[in-house]
């Protein structure tokens, strides 16, 4: 995409991201500081996020791949090269192509399922209700506790006759009892279901902050108008919410995708595959079995699958978000 | 710009000048009717019982526990709440913990914003790409990169060190700081950057004095995310430390965890207790989020 | 761009040959021995009692008689274990004695070149210890001592066999099928299971192997990684015609073997069901469920039962035990420690402290658990003890074994493919 370049003088207040003009006024600004002065700030500005990244993100992780080429023990050295093998060997296997799977289904699902539950729990929580304060306090703390204790109590709480079922019992629901962890078939579904419990408060917060940046005269303007609540929701609010809520998406597909702690702990990935993820194929197939290559492998191939998301995502998504929506558009 | 020329616009000030205020019909999903409370009560119910399932269980024992999941304590075992709390390794597990989450929190967010304001306000050659790299970030899962991490920090010395802990959770929270943060900096009104530059103000005096302050809702939301990531890590932490005295919170759960039993109810208590700091961390920061842009007006 | 871009590379890859180089093991030279004072860095999973103060009750002791040897000791949670001792073997300074299950574990352990080979030093004693002493060996050599065995077998509540009319425990596989139809009769839960965990799996495939092989054809297993002797399918078969029984609770996929009330040990504990194929840890394992130690009582145990036509020893019983390892860095001082921790003294302590059982035979009198004496004695009086297979292979064959049984108790796979699974990963599949 092209780039208007940063030159002195009025026509910086005029250039856009992808080059177009917005109509209206040029406002009269002072010359610009030279290129040099530019050039120092933006050192200064991402140096030190580039430096830690670099070194502490990227290396390691460009040391992961070189790994994958191997078969390695993590005993001794880095001897048994094999080339591609371990990603051949990953991708033909049928756990893998599950795991992928069901991946794909927990981030369809939390779409469809968690990012509505959070906008509507958003708006509430922005409301003036009583004792506000505290219900977002309540509603965040899933998302504080460890995902390790997560599971433990879930663990617990699922256990057939336990907590879960004994309410289900008494609400008249016992028809309805599952194995919520030993059938295979609803494994993943029950997992889903603890995960959204955790993670919502995460959506409700970045949501509630994107909320303060919808202005309140303009639902006040609606009402003026005429438009019922819902409308205003729908028609105003919604649209508003848009950039938070396209990262919102971006951030929670990322994170199914590589969902661990909770899956691993409740149920290892089984009972057979049945709830396995990319992120515990690669830590029960190779980690655990001190096959770090493979591991790696997987990792990487992890890693593609994320990348491919997110070049197709930013480029017909969020790409959007670059149009300033009520201002003169920013550099 | 509508506000008299001449005097800077406070920040948060309304874009649209005053409304005239007018008694609107109350709609039956405003604020404060039933149906609101009833909603928010349902909500309440299924987040907090497994949360009072964890405070509650830190009063029994795990043999109580064990017998009956549901039910209240009987009777009631103080000692795991006050062991807890009396043994000098509980507050220096949360010293630990404090300190690196503190450490990684403002590195993460000092830096990102740094970076994020650079990305968002900023245009220059291979910036796309650059935004681009720092997302790549997110996409690979900290576990695999935690072996080359190790060795890393071995060579560099930072073992057994808690900025061995902080500084990399800091780097690995960048991506998602700047993720969200370049957003909200871009939606910040040009006409603010316009009028700082004609009131004399360098670019990086305009960040520091105003884009910063209005960005607290999305500032503080990026400072809640990466202290809760530093405060639950698990796996770092275990890699880095071998000593005890070293240990952060979640680690120190293992100290109730042998190979052949766990002690739940402790295991609960001292979950409860580690939730506590966060929880308070929350609510100091959560009132900041909401206040930035909304209007003078309506107060 | 690019000329920066290759300079990345560059960097790149000068600091991975760094890190791979600083990470590939330095000589296995032996450690000077040292006449002064030595602090020996001591890892092990007892982060609980009594386990903890025994371990700490034994250093104070070693280290009063030998005042010129010190420990600092980090007490590691048991699944920790296995993500830390790969990194701690790379590294210059490792612990100088850490906590080692033998095995194919120890066989991989050994090629970081980090393990003190102890044959010489220990040759004079070590027989004192059995014919357990041979899991911690690798080629001929020994790295590891063990301080504790394990046994594998059937805990039965005597109460609820009463009640099903069961009046002495199976000794064949015949009479087992028949106790379990009886216990089903009285609406009992005839076996519990902990399958989430696969392990428990494992024991059953593990031991209709031991009853159907020969000691000798189970010895080879272990160093060639090839099952072709027919009596491993017939192992197999064996345990399809086993779970065609239904013998397990219900949702017995999802329940853990030793977290909560929930899981199978809980369940023998409470009494909801009525045996569990487990080793002589169950013990602790239960007492820390439960408020009343009543069950204590009502618990019995039977060796697993003999299988008609199989060609195994009856004798040999499935099992393992913990020990240590000494790492090159460490003096002579460590491998008289180890040797300290195997003599009657210490035994006597792991016995009556309800650590485990004594590999020292000297110390079976400190048992107190009478159940834990029959299992004593059994297990003194096996001609052989194999190790279960997933630590007596290699780790990754062992956990694509754990993995393959758990997939047939889950109802996909087939006693072939089990087999597979361990030839396919021995030969570096994945």
């Amino acid at each position: 995409m092209p780039e208007a370049h940063t030159t002195v003088a009025a026509a910086d207040a005029v250039e856009t991201v992808d080059g177009s003009k917005p109509a209206g006024r040029t406002p009269v600004r002072p010359a610009r500081p030279g290129g040099l002065r530019k050039k120092l700030e933006l050192t200064l500005l991402l140096a030190p996020a580039l430096l830690l990244f670099l070194g502490f993100v990227l290396a390691p992780v460009g040391v992961a791949v070189y790994y994958s080429f191997y078969n390695w023990n993590g005993f001794g050295p880095l001897n048994d090269f094999v080339g591609l093998q371990n990603y051949h060997d990953a991708v033909a296997g049928p756990v893998f192509q599950h795991a992928i799977v069901h991946n794909l289904i927990i981030a369809g699902l939390s779409i469809a399922v968690q990012l509505p539950l959070s906008i509507g729990l958003a708006l509430l929580l922005n409301r003036n209700l009583r004792g506000r304060s505290f219900l977002r306090l309540v509603v965040f703390a899933p998302y504080v506790l460890s995902e390790a204790i997560t599971a433990v109590i879930w663990l617990l709480i699922l256990q057939p006759g336990g907590f879960v079922d004994q309410v289900m019992r008494s609400l008249g629901l016992g028809g309805l009892i599952h194995q919520w962890l030993a059938d295979t078939s609803i494994v993943l579904y029950t997992l889903f279901v603890v995960l959204t419990w955790k993670y919502i408060g995460f959506g409700i917060i970045l949501l509630l902050a994107g909320l303060q940046g919808v202005p309140p005269e303009l639902r006040e303007v609606a009402a003026l108008d005429g438009a019922s609540s819902w409308q205003t929701t729908r028609h105003i609010v919604l649209p508003l919410l848009g950039p938070t809520i396209r990262i919102w998406i971006f951030l929670s597909v990322i994170g199914s995708l590589q969902v661990f702690d909770l899956v691993w702990i409740m149920t290892l990935g089984g009972p057979a595959d049945s709830s396995a993820t990319m992120a515990t194929y690669l830590i029960d197939h190779g980690f655990r079995r001190y096959e770090f290559g493979y591991g790696s492998a997987v990792a990487v191939l992890l890693f593609i699958v994320c990348f491919a998301f997110a070049l197709v995502y930013q480029r017909f998504v969020l790409r959007r978000d670059t149009d300033g929506a009520l201002t003169r558009i920013v550099g | 710009m509508s506000t008299n020329a001449g005097t800077r616009p406070a920040p948060g000030s309304s874009r649209w000048g005053s409304v005239p205020s007018r008694p609107v019909r109350r709609h039956p999903l405003a604020s404060g009717t039933p149906i609101a409370y009833l909603a928010a009560l349902l909500v309440i119910g299924v987040t907090v019982v497994p949360l009072l399932f964890v405070v509650v269980g830190g009063f029994r024992t795990s043999a109580q526990i064990n017998a009956d999941p549901a039910g209240l304590p009987s009777p009631w075992i103080w000692s795991n709440y006050s062991g807890i709390l009396t043994s000098g390794t509980f507050w220096r597990f949360l010293g630990n913990s404090a300190l690196i989450a503190a450490v990684a929190t403002s590195v993460a967010v000092g830096c990102g914003s740094m970076a994020a304001y650079a990305l968002s306000r900023y245009t220059f050659k291979g910036r796309e790409a650059l935004y681009g790299l720092f997302t790549v970030g997110l996409l690979f899962p900290l576990g695999v990169a935690t072996l080359p991490l190790y060795l890393l920090l071995r060579q560099i010395g930072l073992l057994e060190n808690p900025f061995g802990v902080a500084i990399p959770e800091a780097a690995f929270s960048l991506p998602a700081t700047i993720v969200i943060l370049r957003p909200f900096m871009r939606a910040i009104p040009g006409e603010l950057e316009d009028a700082a530059v004609l009131d004399g103000s360098s670019k990086l005096g305009f960040f520091v004095r105003i884009l910063l302050p209005l960005s607290r809702p999305a500032l503080t939301t990026v400072a809640i995310l990466a202290f809760v990531t530093s405060w639950n890590a698990y796996l770092l932490p275990l890699l880095v430390f071998n000593e005890q005295n070293h240990f952060t919170l979640p680690l120190g759960v293992a100290t109730f965890q042998s190979q052949y039993s766990q002690d739940t109810a402790r295991v609960l208590a001292f979950t409860a207790l580690s939730m506590l700091p966060a929880l308070g961390f929350l609510a100091i920061a959560e009132r900041r989020i909401v206040g930035g842009l909304t209007g003078a007006v309506k107060g | 761009m690019r000329r920066i871009r290759t300079s990345a590379a560059v960097a790149l890859a000068a600091m991975v040959a760094f890190t791979a180089a600083c990470s590939s093991s330095g000589g296995s030279s032996p450690a000077a021995s040292a006449t002064g004072p030595v602090t020996l860095t001591w890892w092990h999973n007892g982060t609980t009692d009594p386990v903890k103060t025994l371990w700490q009750q034994t250093a104070d002791a070693y280290h009063a008689a030998h005042p010129n040897v010190s420990f600092t000791i980090d007490p590691i949670q048991n699944e920790q274990f296995t993500t830390k001792i790969p990194l701690a073997l790379q590294g210059s300074t490792p612990p100088d004695v850490y906590q080692q299950w033998g095995g194919g574990q120890l066989t991989s352990q050994i090629t970081s070149g980090k393990l003190m080979d102890l044959t010489s030093s220990v040759s004079s004693w070590i027989s004192e210890l059995g014919a357990t002493a041979a899991g911690w060996q690798a080629g001929g050599k020994q790295y590891g001592i063990p301080y504790d065995q394990h046994v594998v077998g059937f805990w039965y509540r005597k109460d609820l066999f009463a009640q099903a009319g069961i009046t002495a425990p199976p000794t064949t596989m015949d009479e087992f099928n028949a106790d379990v139809a009886k216990l089903k009769a009285a609406k009992l839960v005839p076996v519990a299971i902990g399958s989430k965990d696969r392990w428990p799996d494992a024991f059953y495939w593990d031991y209709f192997a031991v009853r159907e092989c020969s000691t000798d054809t189970l010895k080879q297993a272990s160093t060639s990684l090839k099952l072709d002797d027919p009596c491993w399918t017939r192992a197999g078969n064996d345990l399809k015609a086993f779970l065609a029984t239904s013998p397990f609770q219900t949702g017995f996929l999802g329940t853990p073997a030793q977290q909560g009330a929930g899981s199978s040990a809980g369940m023998i504990a409470s009494g909801k069901a009525a045996m569990e194929l487990q080793g002589d840890w169950e013990l602790s394992t239960m007492t820390g469920l439960v408020s009343n130690t009543d069950f204590k009582s009502k618990l019995g145990w039977f060796p697993f039962p003999a299988v008609t036509g199989g060609a195994g020893d009856p004798s040999v019983a499935l099992g393992g035990g913990d020990g240590y390892s000494c790492t090159t860095k460490a003096t002579a001082a460590c491998v008289d420690f180890l040797k300290y921790l195997a003599s009657t003294d210490v035994q006597k302590k792991v016995a009556a402290d309800g650590v485990g059982l004594p590999v020292n035979p000297a110390a079976d009198s400190a048992l107190t658990d009478p159940t834990l004496q029959t299992v004593s004695a059994y297990s003194s009086k096996a001609s052989y003890i194999q190790m279960y297979f997933d630590i007596a292979f290699p780790t990754a064959v062992g956990q694509a074994l754990d993995t393959a049984v758990a997939d047939f108790f889950a109802g996909t796979g087939t006693p072939a493919k089990i087999i597979q699974s361990v030839t396919n990963s021995a030969s570096g599949g994945k």
